[in-house]
């Protein structure tokens, strides 16, 4: 072990160490981040892109990313599991915005919270702290906000979709998650 | 650096929003598709946006994990090693398939090496050639990156004559038969397509003129995927596939 003059604010976990693995292009380490991940961010696809086939055919893309770009991930930016979370959301979330046709329209019940917090997989003590306080802030939104920002994050429902799916006119529905989502800025930065 | 709870009335009709708002808005996934990649390529151009953008999905990342792990059929992780070219236990076909996306990739990286050495040996003397006609001027070669960090297309500037050449590092066609067309993104506006370009052949994209006076270094040049039929279209609906900031 050497000495770590710099004391990194963030403990390496198992995830970073095989990320780092696979930078330096290792298949055996990737193998292992992928099976410890793949249900993880296969949730994250499925929920934002509900056809199967198409999910499953995203997931091999989020993780074709992951292969060719381990060496950008930056440990004291984010956690790893952020870091795989947040490609699964964006390659999810691309797919379903070139498919005009797969817009999600079922009503949204805005009393729905379903947080989980049994589910926390591979998290240190640093992202846990973290994650319960997003929670935290998200509890002080007003239900409507909170309802809305949620069912954005999981579902990658457009501001249109929104509207449509809870009948409001969109200007309200703008208006309503862009307060929510400064008042969770403020409240995160406390 | 906090907003006062009362600037925030209008915020429902506010377009476009405050940079840190649209940053939120990007990683949230509330954004249409034109505007979602004009947020794309404004990641590219716009290290302090980049930063933004960085912060929220941060604040929001841990969120996903709320998610109940979903079991992943076996077959995907075979699909994955025969994309990276790996070809694990697949039948000779896909192997060779495999194989020869591999080639394709390593030859892709070669040409995009050759056509930079290429591009300096034929541009850099020009430099300090002493007579050269407005045909000759060298250029600054706006490199239009894949998601994987390597070149897809190079692309040059000629704000005088409103053109485009693009030199593609040839690539494999996509699969679903879809068309590569290129997009220019003025800075905070909607995507312009410039029509459809090869991806094997170079080509010179006449710029229309209206659309000339956003030909300028602020600018991204980015590639998206889209059915072949009605091209230009009016706004992008498929996904990126390289992007690059102009550079003149």
């Amino acid at each position: 072990m050497e000495p770590d003059i710099n004391e990194p604010p963030r403990e390496r976990t198992a995830l970073d160490k095989l990320l780092k693995d696979i930078a330096l292009g290792s298949r055996q380490a990737f193998e292992k981040l992928y099976r410890d991940s793949s249900p993880q961010l296969f949730a994250i696809c499925l929920r934002i892109v509900s056809q199967r086939a198409e999910a499953e055919d995203v997931l091999q893309e989020v993780f074709a990313t992951v292969w060719r770009k381990a060496a950008q991930y930056d440990v004291e930016r984010a956690g790893a599991m952020s870091w795989l979370a947040m490609i699964a959301r964006n390659k999810a979330i691309d797919r379903i915005r070139s498919q005009p046709q797969a817009r999600k329209s079922e009503p949204l019940d805005m009393a729905e919270d379903i947080a989980d917090p049994s589910a926390s997989p591979q998290l240190d003590a640093q992202a846990s702290a973290e994650r319960q306080r997003l929670e935290e802030c998200l509890k002080r939104l007003d239900t409507r906000r909170r309802s809305l920002i949620r069912a954005a994050f999981f579902d990658g429902s457009t501001y249109e979709e929104l509207a449509a799916r809870i009948g409001s006119p969109l200007g309200t529905v703008k208006s309503w998650i862009r307060r929510g989502l400064m008042q969770l800025r403020e409240c995160l930065e406390q | 650096m906090s907003t006062p709870a009362d600037g925030l009335d209008d915020l429902g009709g506010q377009e476009p929003p405050p940079d840190d708002l649209l940053a939120a808005e990007y990683v949230l996934g509330v954004l249409d598709a034109a505007p979602r990649l004009a947020a794309q390529a404004r990641i590219v151009s716009d290290p302090a946006f980049a930063r933004l953008v960085s912060d929220w999905e941060h604040r929001f990342a841990l969120l996903a994990l709320e998610l109940r792990p979903a079991e992943v059929p076996s077959r995907v992780w075979t699909r994955v090693q025969e994309r990276l070219g790996w070809s694990p236990a697949a039948p000779a076909a896909d192997s060779g398939a495999s194989r020869s996306l591999y080639f394709w990739r390593l030859a892709a990286g070669l040409a995009a090496t050759a056509a930079l050495a290429l591009l300096a040996v034929v541009l850099v003397p020009r430099w300090s050639a002493p007579k050269q006609s407005e045909a000759q001027l060298a250029r600054a070669v706006t490199t239009l990156q894949r998601d994987d960090g390597t070149p897809g297309w190079l692309a040059t500037v000629d704000v005088r004559r409103g053109t485009v050449l693009m030199v593609p590092v040839p690539s494999t066609p996509d699969a679903k038969g879809r068309a590569a067309e290129l997009w220019l993104i003025p800075p905070g506006q909607a995507p312009r397509s410039l029509g459809a370009v090869s991806i094997t052949r170079a080509y010179t994209v006449e710029v229309p003129a209206t659309l000339r006076p956003d030909l300028t270094g602020n600018a991204v040049l980015a590639i998206t995927l889209e059915p072949a039929a009605g091209i230009p279209h009016a706004a992008p609906t498929g996904p990126i596939i390289a992007k690059g900031p102009i550079h003149l």
